[in-house]
């Protein structure tokens, strides 16, 4: 008892000095990667100008937007199988006036996300009721209602075959690029600050139990609907830049099947990491694109054993595994550099 | 009164697990309620705290009727409580149970958290600070960058009152104090509930426990759902009643 009482301020202070900089010596690699990627991704369309390479990376762009945002929903504890519904929502709240009406693409783009953000805190109010497994099964259905509306639209929707003629942004490819690419920097840093933030922090407690949370003043109703909003947001605005690029907005691109497959590209990247979903994105979809397109046909077949492998052997993901060598090779470094033998503890 | 509750009744079903039950608590006051397994103590927590909707009756706190708020809102007038089970956030640090408890007292807005303005930097470095000081006094300075569910039991229940105490809490409710806890740790409880009190906390105490007596000012005695009866400590021990709802009737000479 004697002990606890005894640590002062100033007994404390090289021990967080030194937690301090191991974090910072630890963030270094993925601080690196991170800012070499970028350059080469700003820098790449002056050598694929223009070609199919660039489409997929456009791709890319969004689907890491919206598989992150369904992942930052997904630490308030809710497991969301209609996020396909939300793009599409984002895409037809875009199409439908521009179509229709010929409003310009700058309206109806934040139009998407304003709709799809004010449609997922409705939604998500009477959902918040439900937890685990029920509201997975809520939200499945919820997936099939928005779909059934939108190929039940008559004219306006387009039905089954999609709503067409959706008036682009720009003639180039190239400018499309860079606008999911720069949209994409700043969805991931508000995602990011959502999340490294006491906001994530409520979030996580609402996870982990409500009735404790309550007991603090951490409203689950609330919280639980603010994480809809916010990750409705991205998923809204990347549908509504996607039906722009592509022309077109079709239910078939909205569905249970592209839910699956954005939940597919966050569990193989690792769903307790921030950049899981990128990497998920990043792998599954990129490099199948870029160096086995003959493979296409079999590609669902290739993705069921890579996800298969990854449930078995890292169930983390694969930011998983990267953070496993990481942390062995720092243990290995730091044995090597401290003399102290008491140091080496792991 | 801080508490003041007048009939309260909850049925589950057929089944009235509290029935036409009153207590009062005063401000500054140690208040245990006691009873044996199953007689509704937990049950009074919860339709406090707003977890249960109340079946008929009254809560008042500090003058005003809480008896439909809900258990988020019954935190922000005051009242902190503690878990008989699972009493912690379980894949949070030791020290992040206590910080992320802090929610009411400094209280951030949505703005001042997302943009990350002075105020709200200001907040977090205080939370820290009493953070720490919050864990030294229960005793679980050491263990702070320990994940909370690899706790020993005794320790998850010192945590969960440390979570409750972030709150600022002005009434204290513990649910089982000292269940599951060895001679030594109840001991160290007990003068940990003491010290709360002379901080000007008022403590409602559920326990089944009867080394609890030693510390209330009052007792009440709940058994099936209905107050059996109310007292000091000493003339509750020597009531009959109450030693037959523990003992059975055979005991009572």
């Amino acid at each position: 008892m004697n002990d606890v009482t005894k640590t002062s301020p100033a007994a404390e202070e090289p021990t967080t000095a030194k937690v301090a900089s191991e974090t910072r010596s630890r963030r270094w690699p993925a601080m690196s990667v991170l800012s070499a990627l970028f350059v080469v991704l700003a820098l790449l369309p002056l050598g694929i100008s223009g070609s199919y390479y660039m489409h997929v990376l456009i791709l890319m762009f969004v689907y890491i937007v919206i598989s992150s945002s369904w992942r930052v929903v997904s630490i308030s504890g809710q497991f969301n199988i209609a996020i396909g519904a939300f793009f599409g929502i984002g895409a037809y709240a875009a199409a439908i006036p521009s179509v229709w009406l010929h409003w310009s693409p700058w309206i109806t783009i934040p139009l998407g996300a304003v709709a799809a953000t004010i449609l997922g805190a409705a939604l998500a109010f009477p959902f918040a009721r439900l937890r685990t497994i029920y509201y997975a099964m809520g939200t499945l259905f919820l997936g099939y209602v928005v779909i059934n509306l939108i190929t039940a639209g008559g004219k306006t929707t387009g039905m089954s075959t999609g709503l067409g003629g959706v008036e682009s942004l720009f003639s180039s490819r190239t400018h499309y690029y860079y606008l999911t690419f720069g949209l994409m920097i700043i969805s991931m840093l508000c995602m990011y600050r959502f999340e490294h933030s006491r906001i994530g922090v409520r979030m996580k407690a609402v996870s982990q139990s409500h009735q404790v949370a309550a007991s603090v003043g951490i409203g689950e109703r609330r919280n639980r609907i603010l994480a809809v909003a916010f990750g409705s947001f991205f998923a809204g605005l990347m549908g509504a830049v996607y039906c722009h690029y592509q022309g077109v907005a079709s239910p078939a691109s909205y569905g249970l099947a592209a839910t699956l497959w954005i939940i597919m590209y966050v569990l193989v990247g690792g769903i307790n990491s921030f950049w899981g979903p990128a990497i998920g994105v990043g792998i599954l979809m990129v490099i199948p694109e870029f160096f086995f397109r003959d493979l296409k046909g079999d590609l669902p077949y290739v993705t069921a054993a890579i996800l298969l492998i990854i449930a078995f052997t890292m169930p983390e993901g694969i930011v998983g595994l990267l953070k496993l060598t990481r942390d062995r090779v720092f243990a290995r470094h730091r044995k090597k550099k401290e003399v102290s033998p008491d140091a080496v503890g792991d | 009164m801080l508490l003041e509750i007048e009939h309260l009744t909850k049925r589950f079903g057929g089944l009235a697990a509290v029935d036409d039950f009153d207590i009062n608590v005063a401000e500054g006051e140690i208040v245990g309620l006691i009873g044996p397994n199953g007689a509704g103590k937990s049950t009074v927590f919860n339709l406090i705290t707003g977890v249960f909707p109340v079946t008929r009756g009254r809560i008042v706190y500090d003058g005003q009727d809480i008896t439909k708020k809900l258990p988020d809102q019954v935190a922000k007038l005051g009242i902190g409580r503690t878990f008989q089970l699972n009493p912690l956030f379980p894949d949070f640090t030791v020290l992040e149970n206590v910080t992320s408890s802090f929610e009411l007292h400094p209280h951030s807005s949505l703005f001042d958290i997302f943009f990350g303005t002075p105020k709200y930097r200001r907040n977090e470095a205080f939370i820290q600070e009493k953070a720490q000081e919050i864990l030294e006094l229960v005793g679980l300075a050491e263990e702070a960058d320990e994940l909370a569910k690899n706790l020993p039991h005794g320790h998850q229940k010192m945590l969960g009152v440390a979570r409750a105490l972030a709150t600022r809490p002005r009434l204290l409710m513990l649910d089982e104090p000292l269940a599951g806890m060895n001679p030594g740790e109840i001991q160290a409880s007990l003068d940990a509930i003491r010290g709360m009190r002379d901080n000007g906390i008022t403590v409602l105490i559920v326990e089944h426990n009867m080394q609890i007596l030693s510390l209330c000012d009052r007792v009440v005695v709940i058994s099936f759902g209905k107050k059996i009866t109310e007292g000091l400590p000493e003339e509750v021990r020597a009531n009959q009643e109450v030693i037959s709802a523990y003992f059975g009737s055979d005991y009572v000479c």
